[in-house]
């Protein structure tokens, strides 16, 4: 029963993933922005801020080494509203209810989403590395490190997107969806060590930052790039993520199914 | 199902609805906009959960077992059920692979159902290219993906032309022969009509008349007097005098104001429209036109939902 259930589940899950990524191949154009945003991004805060913000550091150059990991991970916080608002879109259409009425897996709606997404993720990722590397980026730990740097990206944006997508489905208006929660990605992306050390923040942010797990991916981005210590990191990063596929994941899938 | 009650906030959008479908049979639910059409339909297709009643659906109840509902119903909603940004073949593979069909079924049932449905030439594009009749076709071809037991379309012409409206109707009518089990609702009577074995009139969330298309017609189906007055501003009188010498609650009597014309119900027929013109001769009140009619279909079902204005409500 169980293999059975967890068999399906998979099933469905990689049609509804094959759905995603056949559209995505049949309108190419939905994936410039996704893959134009990351450059975007890099190439404005290395150019305010790279040579801005030495004060405290020895050089420019390392400050770009800090500061470059912190935009990986706020790309993928910025990215991740959009699987939650996808599933909206989605969820208020036939086709929802064409999937409501057939016997599948309930949970496969989301999952499939999040593995056609986590594949977005790894491609921004790979992009900005690529591109970080042009810009003198350099990861010591060679290819394994970049393999880590992009994993880690791609599970901390599919945590974020896990409840972006349980966030979107609770507010049901797509509208007002679109406008709360980018709002949170952008608070959790600047609360954080993703551009300033923790300790260089607002006093009162400071706790926030601690705990935020913007902190704890960009630190360990850092980590995996300096062959710094990664156990801590790992870690905390590890308990964020489970906890936010898991709970706003059963509640997204919950709220998914709810009949009205 | 027995009893079904369904409400949203104030409006009691199913109201102790009991309804048996038999297999084989086309079923057709008739009613305006707000009757509660979708609502049935929904809690039927497991979609939405009745506030009290029970649903059974090819002997499994929709609260208890839904899923086993789901594996051998389709639905075709009123919106269609397709992804746009897929081909229309695409669509046909992912709802039947969804529904558990494996690949290689799948791929051949959709090139078979493209071809029943006169999509052949179109499978290969996006649905988004297709017109609103050719997206109904492929949303029922979806629901027809694992021929299901029962067959639930939820006003499957609605807002199509004429010329698609028939090519969908043909293909129902194809299924029927088949044996398929249908429940569908319309707004129209003369599809109802044309089409159902059994019509059950839905208004305001009650079923208040069932049978078969002609039983219906028959409790509505007297004719009626059409009485065009030489004077218009007689109007009053007329009604006045037929009310009088034919024994008829004024209220029996519509004029339609302006234009002096009366129109009544004629129960025995020409004794009726003689009895009216004497009683109008007598009161010397002279006659431009007068004679007899069957009822029109709108006439029919405002006869049924005896409400002639009824108030609009909230969809579902």
């Amino acid at each position: 029963m169980t293999a059975a259930l967890s068999h399906r589940v998979a099933r469905d899950s990689s049609l509804i993933a094959g759905r995603q990524l056949r559209v995505l191949r049949m309108n190419p154009a939905r994936l410039i922005y996704p893959l134009v945003q990351p450059l975007v991004l890099l190439v404005l805060f290395v150019s305010v801020l790279g040579n801005l913000a030495v004060t405290r550091q020895a050089a420019a150059g390392s400050y770009r080494e800090f500061l470059i990991p912190g935009i990986i991970i706020q790309n993928a916080a910025l990215t991740a509203p959009t699987t939650g608002l996808a599933l909206l879109r989605d969820a208020g259409s036939g086709l929802a209810d064409r999937f409501r009425s057939l016997p599948m897996s309930r949970a496969a709606v989301l999952i499939g989403r999040l593995a056609s997404d986590a594949m977005i993720f790894a491609v921004q990722a790979v992009l900005l590395l690529c591109a970080a590397g042009l810009l003198g980026f350099r990861v010591r730990a060679g290819l394994p490190g970049l393999a880590a740097i992009v994993a880690v990206a791609v599970a901390f944006g599919l945590s974020v997107a896990v409840a972006s997508a349980w966030l979107a489905l609770l507010i049901n208006d797509a509208e007002t969806a679109e406008r709360v929660l980018f709002f949170p990605a952008i608070a959790i992306a600047f609360v954080s060590s993703a551009f300033a050390p923790v300790g260089e923040l607002a006093g009162w942010m400071q706790p926030i930052a601690r705990a935020n797990p913007v902190t704890a991916a960009a630190g360990l981005v850092r980590s995996l790039a300096n062959e710094g210590p990664a156990v801590f990191p790992a870690l905390e990063l590890g308990c964020w993520v489970a906890g936010l596929l898991l709970v706003p994941g059963i509640l997204a899938v919950r709220q998914w199914q709810a009949p009205s | 199902m027995a009893g079904v009650v369904k409400a949203f906030g104030e409006v009691t959008a199913v109201d102790k609805v009991d309804l048996t479908v038999s297999p084989g049979t086309l079923a057709a639910l008739l009613g305006p906009n707000g009757a509660g059409k979708t609502t049935l339909v929904r809690i039927i297709a497991t979609l939405t959960r009745p506030d009290a009643g029970l649903v059974r659906v090819l002997g499994y109840d929709v609260a208890a077992h839904p899923a086993q509902v789901r594996a051998r119903i389709g639905l075709t909603g009123q919106y269609a059920g397709l992804d746009e940004g897929l081909r229309g073949r695409d669509n046909l593979v992912l709802i039947g692979r969804l529904a558990g069909l494996q690949r290689r079924h799948a791929c051949q049932r959709a090139a078979e159902l493209a071809g029943t449905f006169g999509l052949t030439d179109a499978v290969d594009r996006a649905v988004r290219t297709y017109s609103g009749g050719m997206r109904r076709r492929l949303d029922l071809a979806a629901s027809l993906m694992t021929r299901p037991a029962l067959l639930v379309l939820d006003e499957p012409t609605t807002g199509l032309d004429p010329a698609s409206r028939q090519k969908l109707w043909a293909v129902l009518a194809e299924l029927r022969a088949e044996g398929t089990t249908m429940l569908l609702t319309t707004q129209y009577l003369e599809e109802a009509d044309r089409f159902a074995d059994v019509v059950h009139v839905l208004h305001r969330g009650r079923i208040i008349a069932s049978g078969t298309a002609a039983q219906l017609k028959a409790r509505v189906g007297r004719q009626v007097a059409e009485i065009r007055l030489d004077d218009p501003a007689l109007a009053p009188a007329a009604v006045h005098a037929l009310a009088r010498r034919l024994s008829l609650p004024p209220g029996e009597i519509r004029t339609e104001s302006g234009v002096g014309q009366l129109t009544l119900t004629a129960p025995d027929g020409t004794a009726t429209l003689l009895a009216a013109a004497a009683a109008l001769a007598a009161d010397k009140i002279t006659v431009a036109d007068l004679g007899l009619r069957l009822p029109s279909l709108d006439e029919a079902f405002l006869a049924l939902t005896g409400a002639a204005v009824s108030q609009p409500r909230s969809r579902r």
